[in-house]
């Protein structure tokens, strides 16, 4: 499939960001550096940054699958999903972690509630990032192989090497500027896609039509909001309830690869410039991984795995050169979305549990070491435990399901402890406990309760809520904390009637 | 209860306000930021109209009303 001149671009571009992000290795001598750049990084390279390690290589064919099976509602993710939490993340949560000097999110738990709160936090992170690690790189590398032909150790290894050499000496300074590059080549090769596909379709008007006249099954492409009883797994009141009131701020405000970034920006003001910089750079993307799904529907009808859609449109309508721009892209989401997932997880490592549990008041050089070698360590156990997604092909969706069953109630700790004072640490020790623990009930008996086939949306919402409410009984029946130890960690609103414009 | 069966006579059209009123209401709540706040962190001769970050996300939320208004 590929040409001489593709390949050429495609070792370029990997050699090309193994020498940018070696480059700097020269700006590392602390763990301040290591975790958090120095705190000197700008909004916009830390917005880029954010976007694309969002966007793995996965997705681009996931999304224009669910794009050709479903239509334009995917695109409720990147939009409501996206845009509204990163304001409420830029505006009222990131300010208060980059001031308090915060390396890790789970350690801003720590100190508004307990450290048990901090540690069962920080270890479901670690075991998701490290599990979702190998799973990434055998994923992946049968994507390369199917559309590439690339053997699956050359793809792990080759992958494994670049990314781990350049995280491993830069740290989060290598992560975000060649984050850079990536995005920078992601929407080239992406638009590059998108314009050609429109010409091959005879413009946007013209699929519109082609589209809805194929068939009934395709009278709702175009309609974002689906009706509540829809068969697709996005019914507007999953996307609202489920999507934008929760999993949408989970993951912008819980996340500690998305905000870990932010606590890089130079100053407070980059830092809240970050994130929206960000979300507007987020609606981008469904022009990029959810049209090209679109267009297949014209160009290849009938196709009856959705994930092929956008490997067949490469094939048939991108020319030699492109093809190697697209792959570069491929490669970029891929190798965004490993750096910060061995990034996050040997600051949360390093930070939660090596810092409080192994080794109290070493040097900073001991913990900027600590940190290389968990990198490293992390990288290791990626590559070797990567074949056990081929034996268990269900392991990626699991482990999302996973993901999914601590998104509701650690939203809902993070947002009653920083908006009312009167929480307490064990009405969030409890919170978080029972929340997880009726996500995985509501998961177990999901036929009983659920109509739609995959309810995470759902699932989501309910454990928030229980969360929230137990969170608040158990407070009120607890003593609360002291003035003191709330400064700095409770939003004030007093801000808002501080505003003599208004 | 939940699947939100007691949402179900609410129509497309309804629920596609529902969005746009929620787009709305942020917009409102980052107006009521002062501008104080906003420009934390940058010094006071660097504070200009195109870095108030209520206008950028006024511009990101009218973008998103607008994609939501036209789909």
């Amino acid at each position: 499939m590929l040409s001489g001149i593709d390949y050429f671009i495609v070792i370029t571009y990997i050699i090309g960001m193994l020498l940018l992000g070696l480059y700097f290795k020269k700006f590392v001598n602390s763990s301040e550096d290591y975790f958090l750049g120095g705190k000197n990084l700008p909004f916009w390279a830390i917005g880029m940054s954010i976007v694309v390690s969002d966007i793995g290589a996965l997705d681009f064919v996931g999304v224009s699958g669910q794009a050709y099976r479903y239509g334009i509602s995917v695109g409720n993710f990147d939009w409501v999903g996206s845009v509204p939490a990163m304001l409420l993340a830029a505006f009222i949560f990131i300010p208060y972690f980059w001031r308090g000097g915060m390396y890790t999110i789970p350690e801003y738990l720590g100190r508004r509630y307990n450290k048990s709160v901090r540690t069962i936090a920080s270890v479901t992170w670690i075991l998701f990032f490290a599990l979702d690690l190998g799973v990434l790189f055998w994923a992946s590398a049968v994507l390369l192989n199917v559309l590439m032909g690339w053997p699956i150790w050359v793809s792990i290894i080759s992958m494994a090497g670049v990314v781990g050499l350049y995280t491993y000496f830069g740290g989060i300074t290598a992560v975000i500027m060649t984050d850079v590059v990536q995005f920078i080549i992601m929407f080239i090769g992406g638009f590059a896609l998108v314009v050609l596909c429109l010409y091959e379709v005879g413009g946007w008007d013209s699929m519109v039509d082609k589209i809805n006249n194929i068939g009934p099954q395709y009278q709702s492409h175009f309609e974002i909001i689906q009706p509540q009883n829809t068969k697709s797994p996005f019914p507007w009141t999953g996307i609202l309830f489920g999507l934008t009131f929760v999993m949408a701020n989970a993951y912008m405000i819980g996340n500690q690869a998305i905000v870990q970034r932010c606590l890089t920006a130079k100053n407070e003001w980059h830092a809240k410039a970050s994130m929206i910089f960000g979300s507007a750079l987020k609606m981008f993307i469904p022009i990029l991984v959810l049209f090209p799904g679109l267009m297949a529907v014209v160009v290849h009808p009938g196709i009856a795995d959705g994930d092929q859609a956008l490997p067949l449109m490469i094939k048939s309508i991108l020319p030699p050169g492109l093809i190697g721009l697209m792959f570069a892209a491929f490669f970029a989401g891929l190798m965004s979305s490993v750096d910060s997932l061995l990034n996050s997880t040997s600051t949360l490592f390093t930070k939660d549990i090596y810092e409080p549990f192994i080794k109290k008041g070493a040097t900073d050089k001991h913990y900027l070491k600590v940190g290389q070698v968990t990198t490293l360590v992390l990288l290791l156990i990626g590559v070797a435990t990567s074949p056990i997604s081929s034996d268990f092909p269900g392991i990626y969706v699991a482990i999302q399901t996973f993901m999914s069953y601590f998104q509701g109630p650690i939203f809902a700790i993070l947002l009653l402890g920083i908006f009312w004072k009167r929480t307490t640490q064990w009405g969030g020790l409890s919170a978080l406990v029972i929340g997880i623990g009726f996500a995985i009930y509501l998961n177990v008996f999901k036929e009983r309760f659920f109509t739609i086939e995959d309810p995470f949306l759902y699932i989501s919402w309910w454990s928030f809520l229980l969360s929230a409410i137990i969170n608040v009984a158990v407070s009120l029946l607890t003593k609360k904390h002291t003035a003191e130890e709330l400064q700095g960690l409770v939003f004030n609103s007093k801000i808002l009637v501080e505003n003599k414009k208004l | 209860m939940f699947n939100f069966d007691w949402l179900s006579d609410i129509s497309q059209e309804t629920a596609k306000i529902i969005f746009l009123c929620l787009y709305a209401v942020i917009g409102l709540l980052v107006l009521l930021l002062p501008n104080e706040y906003i420009y934390q962190g940058m010094v006071k001769e660097n504070r200009h109209w195109w870095n108030n970050l209520k206008l950028w996300a006024i511009a990101v939320l009218s973008i998103l009303a607008a994609i939501y208004s036209h789909f």
